[in-house]
């Protein structure tokens, strides 16, 4: 029997060489293949688990996301995310859930969480040294203080009206402010439980309002007479010679072309001094919608869409690094509704962050800077990894037409006929230019206008620009321009100012 | 120094002229503590990565641990003082990782469902306590193997009845994910198979003894190879066809796998005729086959094994497999380090896919190490198979060895994909009772075998120069 069992050992040995040579090929040779496959959700865990996830902060050192370590001791992630101020700055950190995220989380997540090529270095010597994995921190370009003041407003002063904030910084183009209301608690989304995560995530997808929707980036609005900045600017770099004096057509009525439709001003306004002529400021100022659709009429579709985009509209891929939707100029298909499109309305849409980047294109001497949101990215060490460098993106206007618009938005706001007079510098305190807009909307324009706001101060050396809409708040001087001065006091005097 | 004065060596003493056989109990002592060590060094590695400090009942355990497998050793020192020094040393290594094992998965759980109940640890080394009982009850029971032979059809038919019970009892006492191998009582569950498997080797071994001269018999001569005769091949049928039965009634298709492939060996061993080998070989692809085209659930594991990544399977049928080699690649070459892995996201890792756990956190270097202990286990069977003498003890000792190596083989090559994935459990790895305590019984056999086959001849009474002196009283 013992040659028998000679040969049973042998087939023995062939199992075992078998099983040693399939393990030594599949964790040897296919881990990165299998890495890859449908459904393999390990790698993801790690990279989330390794480190911990290093912090977001403002550009004042006002931390709105951080890591520490989870309080359930037999939680298989070690630590727990969470937001001290979640609603205010929502906007901005995104989430951070078991399985996916939004914002900064998501796209600064392989810094935060440290898996970065960048970083790789550092991470090395980190083991070598034996200290703690910690992914990079994420200082954003947000001032606390007008943070606070734009989420406060939105709050408090709209009477629960959803709408956004956004103000940049028109040098750099870095946002200083980005608020949207309603909003939502990032915390509940952060829960390790995945029951628990689903449920909240049920709860805030079907809450009224959507308070998951950025509207600060991710919806779009008429911008109503706002879009007169943009009217105006093709005017005046059109038209060499004019200014800022220039008599330009202003009835009390216009018939639009090709039809009998008559347009008529804001509860039929008599423009300047119903000569059927104004001065193009006074007809800025008082936001006369005959001179700019008349105006708007002659340049032309095409014009008003080399401006539009100019100023940053209908630009698919800006990013701030989130994707912004983009704010479109359709070129009308008949000249009546190029007269509409030439006063923000037919389908001229734009973002929040559109209406701050009009105002910061003028207040920037016609320059527009691309709007950021990451300032730096710090590694655990305190080294810097990256630090954004302030890009133009366009050159909107030449410096001299952007100094004429920058006196009719002056105007609009010093002027005792402006339309936001009632924010002049006595009032406010510094000296602010800035332009309303009304905007209607609905089947026939029957739902409630949209504030519609944007502005720039101090005029003579501008620091801060500001876009705001509030979804059904009337008129843009009521609901909209309140909330600019709020942000603008609050920075300026962060400033010190 | 003169010449004169060195005693000569056939008068020496102090030299005896047989070499002493030796039982080598303290080695298997140094082995254990060895074992002791590592299972310690691995408790307190899944602290250290998990809480970042000791685990707060390490000590308990290990204690308990250390106990248990203490008395085990004493009791080989009493019962079987030449059994092979080795055998208790690995099973216990294998089973104190198993308690890690248990304890690391139920320290940390998945997402979407809970960790292992805490008290899971407690329980796996009460189990053990009792595997080791079972170990030192075979021992004391079975003095010496050949008794075993008295017991052949008692055995067999206790065996087929212990395979046979899952599938007659109603689904809600016998059914475990859709295979019918348990029996249920309160929250207590029994695995009849594992017991079955050990009563069936004896029972074969006794069986096989007795007619392997008659079975050895060549019958016609076909390509070169000597076929049975046709009278003989009852017996195989029977084991075959009550292997089908196992394959189609309890949908147990490893265990029906290990048990043919136990008889056949043993038919082989006995018989030393490769026709055997062949046939039973042929004989089960066969009826395998047949099996996966008549029955949904058989060809579901052929589907799973050669397409895990298409379709719907990732994310359906062929969740589990894939996850476990999921698990397998991202421990890579060294692992996660225990407790430094995610082998909770794989269902039921603790019982069948407990190897991809150990390959995901010590990596392809600790899954070799554990391979190596399974074939030194075999190997160390298979060794006393060879050197004791008694035919019966001999195939014994063969077939549980084989059938060791084979589970290993299906459960193991199941998880890795090298073959269809079966649901068996990893011997002394996986969670649960009837498993372990089978497999220390198995242990317990061998343990019983190597002594007897180690135990030196009678020494003889007085050493006299090269002349042997028989006193007769």
């Amino acid at each position: 029997m013992n040659r028998a069992l000679r040969r049973i050992s042998v087939a023995v040995l062939v199992m075992f060489v078998l099983l040693l040579v399939n393990i030594n090929y599949l964790q040897g040779f296919e881990p990165a293949s299998l890495a890859t496959k449908p459904g393999n959700s390990r790698a993801f865990y790690a990279s989330q688990n390794e480190y911990e996830r290093g912090s977001i902060m403002t550009s004042d050192g006002v931390t709105i996301a951080a890591s520490r370590p989870s309080s359930n001791a037999n939680d298989s992630i070690k630590y727990q995310r969470y937001y001290p101020l979640g609603e205010e700055y929502a906007p901005v950190t995104g989430y951070d859930t078991l399985y996916s995220q939004t914002g900064i989380e998501y796209y600064e997540n392989s810094v935060l969480n440290g898996s970065d090529a960048s970083l790789s270095v550092r991470n090395f010597i980190d083991l070598l040294t034996g200290k703690p994995r910690k992914g990079a921190s994420v200082t954003v370009t947000i001032n606390s203080k007008a943070q606070d003041a734009a989420w406060d407003a939105l709050q408090n002063d709209t009477g629960g009206k959803p709408g956004a904030v956004v103000a940049l910084d028109p040098q750099t183009g870095a946002i200083l402010a980005t608020a949207s209301y309603p909003s939502y608690d990032p915390n509940l989304l952060a829960t390790h439980s995945g029951t628990q995560l689903n449920a909240n995530d049920h709860t805030l997808l079907t809450a009224p309002g959507n308070p998951l929707l950025n509207r600060a980036i991710d919806f779009t609005w008429p911008p109503g007479s706002t879009f007169k900045i943009v009217t105006s600017s093709a005017y005046l770099t059109k038209n060499p010679g004019s200014n800022t004096q220039t008599s330009v057509y202003s009835p009390t009525q216009l018939t639009l072309p090709q039809t009998t439709h008559i347009l008529t001003n804001n509860d039929g306004e008599v423009c300047g001094s119903g000569s059927g002529q104004a001065p193009l400021i006074d007809a800025f100022a008082q936001s006369c919608d005959t001179t700019f659709a008349s105006l708007g009429e002659k340049l032309g579709s095409s014009t008003l869409n080399d401006f539009a985009g100019l100023f940053g509209m209908n630009s698919k891929n800006l990013t701030i690094p989130m994707p912004v939707t983009q704010s479109n100029y359709v070129i009308p298909a008949s000249q009546a509704l190029t007269a509409f499109s030439a006063i923000g309305q037919y389908d001229d849409t734009v973002t929040p962050l559109q209406e701050a980047m009009f105002a910061a294109a003028i207040a920037n001497g016609g320059r527009l800077m691309t709007p950021y949101l990451v300032q730096q990215v710090t590694a655990s060490d305190l080294s810097t990894v990256e630090k954004t460098t302030p890009t133009q993106l366009s050159q909107a206007v030449s410096p001299a037409v952007a100094s004429e618009i920058g006196q009719m938005m002056l105007a609009v706001v010093q002027q005792p006929d402006g339309t936001a007079n009632a924010f002049n510098t006595s009032v406010v305190g510094f000296t602010m230019a800035g332009k309303t807009g009304t905007a209607q909307n609905g089947a026939n324009n029957t739902g409630l206008d949209d504030a519609v706001f944007t502005c720039f101060a101090p005029y003579d050396n501008p620091q801060i620009a500001v876009g705001v809409i509030i979804q059904g708040g009337g008129y843009g001087a009521t609901a909209a321009a309140p909330i600019a001065v709020q942000v603008i006091k609050a920075y300026l005097a962060s400033l010190g100012k | 120094m003169s010449s004169i004065t060195a005693p000569s060596p056939a008068i020496d003493p102090d030299s005896p002229l047989i070499p002493v056989a030796r039982g080598r109990r303290r080695t298997e002592l140094v082995m254990l503590i060895f074992a002791f060590a590592l299972v310690a060094f691995a408790f307190a590695n899944v602290g250290y990565s998990l809480k970042g400090r000791l685990p707060s009942s390490m000590a308990e355990y290990l204690a308990a641990f250390v106990v248990i497998t203490v008395i085990g050793h004493l009791a080989v020192r009493r019962l079987a003082p030449w059994a092979d020094p080795l055998l208790l040393p690995l099973a216990a290594m294998l089973n104190g990782l198993g308690i890690v094992m248990t304890y690391r998965l139920a320290q940390q759980g998945n997402l979407l469902s809970a960790p292992l109940s805490p008290s899971a640890t407690g329980i796996q080394i009460l189990y053990t306590a009792i595997g080791v009982a079972c170990f030192i009850a075979v021992l004391a029971l079975v003095r010496e193997p050949r008794v075993l032979q008295r017991y052949t059809y008692t055995l067999g038919v206790i065996g087929l009845a212990l395979l046979a019970l899952p599938a007659l009892l109603p689904s809600s006492i016998s059914e475990v994910y859709g295979a019918k191998i348990q029996i249920r009582l309160g929250t207590f569950t029994i695995q009849p198979e594992e017991f079955a498997k050990l009563a069936l080797a004896v029972s074969f071994a006794g069986y096989l003894v007795v007619k392997r001269d008659v079975l050895a018999l060549a019958g016609r001569r076909v390509l070169g190879i000597d076929l049975p005769r046709a009278r003989d091949l009852g017996p195989i049928v029977v084991v075959w066809a009550a292997s089908l039965l196992l394959l189609v009634f309890e949908s147990d298709i490893g265990t029906s796998a290990v048990f043919m492939g136990l008889f056949v060996a043993m038919l082989y061993i006995a018989t030393s005729r490769t026709s055997w080998l062949l046939l039973g070989f042929v004989m089960f692809v066969a009826g395998a086959f047949a099996a996966s085209r008549l029955f949904g659930h058989v060809g579901e594991r052929f589907d799973i094994w050669l397409h895990p990544f298409t379709g719907s399977n990732p994310e359906g049928n062929a969740y589990q497999l894939v996850q476990g080699l999921y698990g397998m690649a991202s421990g890579g070459l060294l692992g996660k380090g225990l407790g430094g892995g995610q082998p909770y996201i794989t269902p039921l890792v603790q019982s069948d896919l407990v190897f991809t756990a150990f390959g995901e956190e010590l990596g392809l270097a600790g899954l070799m190490a554990i391979l190596l202990i399974y074939g030194l286990i075999v190997q160390r069977g298979l060794r006393t198979a060879m050197s004791v003498k008694d035919p019966f003890s001999k195939l014994l000792a063969g077939g549980l060895s084989f059938m060791l190596a084979l589970q290993v083989f299906v459960i193991v090559g199941g998880v890795t994909r090298l073959i269809p994935l079966t649901g068996i459990t990893t011997p002394f790895l996986s969670q649960g009772g009837s498993s372990l305590v089978a497999s220390w019984i198995l242990i317990g056999l061998l343990a019983r075998i190597s002594d007897s086959a180690r135990r030196p001849p009678p020494r003889p009474i007085q050493e006299e120069g090269l002349t042997q002196v028989v006193t007769l009283k």
